[in-house]
């Protein structure tokens, strides 16, 4: 007697290929046959075959019959029923998407006129790469090998049985190989592919029915599988051709043996590989050492693909287009950071992308040199100087540029945009994946602050008039109990595998505190019992953002081991100021003294207490208010990772008395404005100097005005003077439009006030050889004092200084003396002499 | 002759303060006594009083933008050059005088 199962489709993206191989995997372990009917569409599948239940094109909400029938058919349905109820909501995916870029591409000033030839794509890996064209990608039969007319139908069925079963096994043996992650999850994947029923069914049928070679085979198989994919209408389907495809060419050549390997690409020196599209495996075969960049026409905008490539930092761009007219072969720059594939490389082309490429390692260079050091004032004071942090793939990278631990682990990106919570499993994965990231170094992981503007559609939160002062982070807890003790449990446990502590967001009630850590005691008895592995001394914090707790801090000293001060919210929650309302905007400023006394307030109480306490908001990422923070006694500031080198350099000039003096001054002020001026008094002294030894250049080399710009600019960009050189080099240009800055005699001063510079600067560079520039006396340059002010400056010593180099360029004398001086410390130092500084 | 003068460009923070340096310097050369008022990035210096301004035979106006307290100006004879001139020729200016 039939048994059935109706239920209506959980899933938002439908049934594709990730629930679809879970449904499998259990059907697959009844003897039963089990069918599973779409009512929307009439389709039924086999649910033993995942190309079979994708086939059936389940979507949301669509109503759905399951029928089982078999000698096992009442276990059958009681474990699928439960897997329908209770597993299958959960097997939702989510891969990136990429959003295409739009408007106008707008090239760099040295590129416009290169003559070189532009192909635009959106940028899914960043990076700049250059190397020869080598075309790869799709699957095709290669030239010769029969389809059809086969006699012996038995023998060659074997054949592809034969293959089959030894290509099953080898992804088998691939993934286990490969370890845990994305590698091994694409295997596993495939795999299920290879051994679906349906698939060996298409097979065998081609051969005895139609008389097809297994050649013909594999490809009418192929055909009618990608058909199946690119038809349904869900966009996650597509991404599965290239998996298809994948499978399908691995099997041919396990058929036909390696000569029939044509798509393996051989790469003989650096590459840019190009490809309609490029499965996964086809990616993994390149040899990454010279695999240099990846230019796809498809690959839609999500694929497994692209998140190989990123995990290889292979920089990428998809959806170019009028890639059949790229020659194999030519020289080509993959420019991920622009978003365009570079041919015809002429010689500006080629002179831009090495100019390119001195900018990025000459930064790099600079970044090794502080980035690797711990973080420390000139006269010895270690302040941490640690990252944020929203996704464990960042954790590597915040490593590289030189974090010394990671202050802020923002677990919410976790929770958001799915249908279910992830569960401890998934959560512990990712914790652990960041404390091996630390390898030994301290890590701080925030709970979860969801809830309020982070809405999660899986608790049924209702919206809220005032978000903000709402229903979210620790106050949601104990609602969503179970929730948190997941993730609770997920970070005990983590705890066993490095320094890790935990901080609950969002504190304002000591009563909060307590609750949470009686659940984690509970946690860490549970574990205890279960003979778990955890840290027994694992630090728990609390995020200081809400000004009553600033009042509380004794209290709560008595209950926790450490604090991280959240200023964004502080700040926004203290003057009652939403800043993305630019009428109130100026309200949210950090320099204002109530704030300064407030922070004051909460540092000096914890060091009172011997308590460890940072600061992670964006207030510490910005170098302009690093002398504060530093006078203010923290133990460490937590900061995004470009800003860290950028801190630990400027740190390195401070002495810890100066700052301290200028913290307590800056408590005595009566307005934000009056600590500014402060402040700027105090960089102008402390700071990078505007002029120093590293920005001058003898002997540097352009052809072109906008290249001399460049050179200008970049090394603004390598000394950490700025983080975006491109929008320095337009403020620049923009200023070059009113009328030359050719002043003549073969000098010209290219300047601008700009909010992309971080600190105020004069580069000299003097050229090896003239550069055209139309100045006033039509004649070339030979000297550059190029001058770049921050966008708010206005009466500082800065201008000051810069207005005087202006008048003395005037004069015949100074230029005399800085065309002979060919030593960079003594031309500086004249400079310095002959403008007071 | 008594001369006032006022430079003042887009930016303010360099042609402003080498035109000044320009008049000055060629006032100096050709025996005229000049005062220059710069209004750059740090706003009005060397401000020129109301005084100065009503002693003076004329006033060279190098400027690009609209400047600030222009009235006072208002009864004075006035050269208004664009700041590139007086930063190319500025001879040719005071020839006008």
């Amino acid at each position: 007697m039939p048994l059935d199962f109706s239920f209506s489709c959980p899933l938002p993206n439908g049934v594709h290929a990730r629930p679809a191989s879970a449904l499998e995997e259990v059907a697959r372990t009844f003897t039963a046959d089990v069918v599973l009917l779409n009512q929307r569409t009439g389709r039924s599948a086999n649910a033993k075959s995942i190309l079979s239940i994708v086939g059936a094109d389940i979507r949301f909400s669509d109503p759905c019959l399951l029928k089982v029938s078999g000698l096992d058919e009442e276990r059958a349905i009681a474990a699928l029923g439960a897997f329908i109820r209770n597993t299958l909501p959960r097997q939702e995916t989510e891969l990136p998407t990429f959003t295409a870029s739009e408007g106008e591409l707008e090239l760099p000033r040295c590129l416009e006129k290169s003559g070189a030839v532009f192909r635009r794509g959106t940028a899914v890996v960043p990076g700049i790469a250059q190397g020869q064209i080598v075309r790869a990608g799709g699957f095709n039969v290669p030239d010769g090998l029969p389809m059809d007319d086969v006699v012996d139908t038995l023998a060659e069925q074997r054949r592809v049985n034969d293959a089959l079963d030894e290509l099953i096994a080898w992804y088998g043996r691939r993934a286990s190989a490969a370890g845990k992650g994305i590698e091994s999850d694409l295997l596993v994947a495939h795999r299920s592919l290879a051994r679906d029923e349906e698939f060996r069914a298409c097979l065998l049928d081609a051969i005895a029915a139609r008389h097809r070679t297994a050649a013909g085979a594999i490809a009418d198989a192929e055909a009618r599988f990608t058909k199946v994919f690119s038809d349904s209408e869900n966009p996650l389907l597509h991404e599965r051709v290239l998996d298809i495809q994948d499978v399908c060419a691995q099997l041919l050549q396990r058929v036909y043996g390696n000569e029939t390997a044509t798509r393996s690409l051989t790469l003989t020196e650096d590459s840019i590989v190009v490809a309609d599209s490029l499965t996964p495996c086809q990616f993994l075969f390149l040899d990454c050492r010279l695999l240099k960049g990846l230019v796809l026409a498809e690959a839609g905008t999500t694929s497994h693909t692209v998140i190989l490539a990123r995990s290889f930092g292979v920089p990428t761009l998809v959806g170019v287009e009028n890639i059949e007219g790229l020659a194999e072969k030519a020289q080509a720059v993959v420019d991920a950071d622009i978003g365009v594939l570079v041919t015809n490389l002429t010689d500006t082309a080629r002179r831009y992308y090495t100019m390119e490429h001195q900018r990025l390692d000459g930064r790099q260079a600079v970044l090794r040199n502080f980035g690797g050091k711990l973080a420390t004032t000139r006269d010895g004071h270690a302040i941490e100087i640690a990252a944020n942090i929203a996704t464990f793939e960042e954790a590597d990278r915040a490593f590289t540029a030189g974090a010394e631990g990671i202050g802020l682990f923002r677990t919410e990106m976790l929770f958001l945009d799915r249908a279910s919570a992830p569960d401890e499993a998934e959560q512990h994965e990712i914790y652990n994946r960041v404390i091996e990231a630390a390898n030994g170094r301290q890590v701080i992981i925030r709970t979860m602050d969801v809830g309020g503007d982070k809405a999660l559609s899986y608790l049924n939160l209702a919206a809220e008039q005032n978000p903000f002062l709402g229903y979210r982070a620790v106050r949601i807890y104990p609602q969503f109990e179970s929730l948190f003790r997941i993730q609770v449990r997920a970070l005990v446990r983590a705890s066993a595998h490095g320094p890790l502590r935990i901080m609950i967001p969002m504190i304002s009630r000591l009563e909060e505190i307590r609750w949470a850590k009686k659940i984690i005691a509970e946690e860490q008895a549970l574990c205890i019992a279960e003979s778990k592995p955890f840290d027994k001394k694992m630090q728990i914090g609390a995020m200081i953002e809400v000004p009553s707790a600033a009042f509380a801090l004794e209290e709560f000293c008595r209950e926790v081991d450490f604090f991280s001060i959240g200023s964004n919210d502080l700040l926004q929650y203290f003057m009652a100021v939403d800043r993305a309302d630019s009428r109130i905007a100026s309200l949210y400023n950090p320099l204002q003294p109530a704030f300064l006394r407030l922070l004051k307030q909460i540092v000096d109480a914890a060091r009172a207490n011997k308590k460890w306490i940072g600061l992670c908001g964006e207030m510490g990422g910005q170098i302009r208010y690093l002398p504060l923070l530093a006078g203010l006694g923290l133990n460490e500031i937590s900061v995004s990772a470009p800003a860290i080198a950028g801190l630990k350099a400027e740190l390195s000039r401070l002495d810890l008395p100066d700052c301290q003096q200028l913290f307590a001054a800056a408590l005595k002020c009566a307005t934000a404005d009056e600590v500014g001026v402060l402040l700027d008094k105090f960089s102008a002294q402390h700071s990078l100097p505007l002029l120093a030894p590293e920005m001058v250049v003898i002997n540097a080399d352009a052809t072109t005005k906008e290249e001399a710009i460049k050179r200008g600019v970049d090394l603004l960009y390598i000394h950490g003077r700025t983080e975006q050189p491109r929008a320095v080099e337009e403020a620049i240009w923009k200023r070059e439009a009113n009328y030359s800055t050719g002043f003549g005699h073969g000098f010209a001063i290219p300047h601008c006030k700009s909010s992309a510079v971080n600190a105020n600067s004069v580069v000299v560079l003097k050229f090896a050889e003239p550069v055209p520039w139309n100045s006033l006396d039509d004649k070339p340059v030979r000297v550059v004092i190029l001058m770049v002010i921050h966008e708010s400056d206005s009466a500082t010593e800065h201008m000051k200084i810069i207005s005087a180099l202006a008048r003395q360029v005037t004069h015949e004398s100074f230029r005399e003396s800085i065309e002979k001086e060919q030593n960079p410390e003594r031309l500086c130092a004249f400079l310095k002499s002959k403008i007071g500084c | 002759m008594k001369i006032v003068a006022v430079t003042a460009c887009p930016t303010g923070i360099a042609h402003t303060y080498m035109a000044a340096e320009q008049l000055e310097k060629t006032a100096r050369k050709l025996g005229h006594s000049i005062k220059v008022e710069t209004q750059g990035a740090m706003g009005i210096e060397n401000k020129l009083t109301e005084s100065e301004i009503n002693g003076a035979a004329v006033a060279i106006m190098a400027v690009d933008i609209a400047i600030e307290e222009p009235e006072r100006f208002d009864r004075i004879r006035k050269i208004k050059v664009p700041v590139q001139a007086a930063m190319k020729n500025p001879e040719a200016i005071f020839a006008q005088i």
